[in-house]
């Protein structure tokens, strides 16, 4: 019998042991659970599990690319690092600073370009660029210059964009009925976006308290909009 | 000044207000429960006296993030440049999964931006991005001066 590891949360399901308290019995092979089944802890789709003990693609492959070369910062690399370190005027009771930095943030926000055709396959699209390519080649630069620093926050980040991609795939096949009585939150430390009732107990990513997560509001109008 | 001051996590507080008591300034009693960082001398009576422990002395003067190599800070921007057009394009469309990509790429992009050299409001690099961005054409200038005030003293 296999086990499959989640790789956003670490989950791991044991085919031998099944999820009984969820009502698949023990013996379920992967292959038969549901397509729409969701890890218990943190709610990313099949896709983001991975067998045990068989390496991942991005393993195996060969260095991924450097990225080009940047020199000028755009506009919204300029509004990110504004409200970054308004953040960091927050925490050191700083609140004046801290809307001083909010106000260029937004004026940067502002002045980035619009994006004429918007749209979500496009994320979708981005998303899987940055697992691809952009993760896999940031890891190998901070772990060939030790920098701790980075692998945690690149490990964090990648997690979270592996939860985006299967919440897109699942939209894709769910459409919007994927949020019926659900609720959409979003962690305020590293961005891990939940689908639940209730906010977990603890963040399946940076496991800060679930006091620390967001609710996003709005999604309902739409759903009853597209159910009409 | 001395080289530290006092913070309250506003979170832990009680609201016993002994550190009230015993600060020599006064510095801890303030309408908005955030201890005065002007008036405060360091002295740290007040972080000892709280029955809470919600009190902390923080440095004025942070030490320098550890410099970054260049391919770690390349790699950072790359990712910080994906994650901004996903919260641009998320930014513009309706719904509650875009609104939540939205606000998750701006926390994620946010989190490797700090990683990438912009830990600290007091570091040299914000000093210089400051200084970069308040020659820029429609810019709020007088907001970027007034943060170079505060954090670097600087006189334009
Ligand atoms: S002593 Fe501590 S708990 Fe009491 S008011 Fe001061 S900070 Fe708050
Ligand atoms: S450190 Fe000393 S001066 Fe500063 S607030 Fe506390 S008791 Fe007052
Ligand atoms: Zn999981
Ligand atoms: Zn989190």
């Amino acid at each position: 019998m296999k086990r499959y590891v989640c790789s956003v949360c670490g989950y791991v399901y044991e085919e031998e042991k099944g999820v009984p308290e969820k009502g698949v019995a023990p013996g379920t092979r992967w292959e038969a659970l549901p397509q729409n089944w969701v890890c218990p802890w943190c709610g990313a789709g099949k896709e983001s599990f991975r067998e045990q003990g068989v390496p991942s693609a991005s393993v195996l492959g060969p260095d991924p690319e450097a990225p080009e070369q940047m020199k000028e910062l755009t506009p919204m690399e300029m509004s990110v690092i504004c409200s970054n370190l308004a953040q960091g005027c927050e925490k050191q009771y700083l609140p004046e600073a801290a809307e001083k930095y909010r106000l260029l943030a937004e004026f940067f926000r502002k002045s980035g370009e619009p994006e004429l055709d918007p749209s979500l396959e496009e994320v979708s699209r981005l998303v899987k660029q940055d697992l691809e390519s952009g993760y896999p080649y940031g890891q190998s630069a901070a772990g060939k210059a030790a920098d701790r620093g980075a692998l945690r926050s690149l490990v964090w980040s990648e997690k979270v964009t592996r939860m985006l991609d299967s919440l897109l795939e699942r939209y894709e096949r769910e459409g919007p009925g994927m949020f019926r009585d659900k609720r959409v939150f979003v962690c305020t430390v590293c961005g891990f976006i939940y689908v639940g009732e209730q906010a977990p107990e603890l963040c399946p990513v940076c496991k800060v308290p679930g006091w620390k997560f967001e609710r996003i509001e709005g999604g309902e109008n739409v759903w009853q909009k597209n159910m009409r | 000044m001395a080289e530290k001051y006092a913070v309250r996590n506003l979170r832990l507080c009680t609201k016993d207000c002994l550190c009230l008591y015993v600060c020599p300034t006064g510095a801890s009693d303030t309408e908005n429960s955030i201890i005065d960082r002007e008036k405060c001398m360091g002295c740290g009576a007040c972080a000892q006296a709280c029955p809470s422990g919600a009190i902390s002395m923080v440095p004025r003067i942070m030490p320098p993030q550890q410099p970054k190599e260049e391919t770690v800070k390349t790699a950072l921007r790359a990712l910080i440049r994906s994650k901004n057009r996903q919260e641009a394009i998320a930014g513009a469309l309706p719904g509650v999964l875009a609104q939540a990509v939205a606000r998750s790429a701006r926390l994620t992009a946010e989190d490797l931006c700090r990683e990438g050299g912009y830990m600290l409001p007091q570091s040299e690099n914000a000093r210089q991005f400051l200084q970069y961005v308040k020659e820029l054409p429609g810019i709020p200038a007088e907001t970027a001066e007034e943060l170079l005030r505060e954090f670097f003293g600087e006189q334009s």
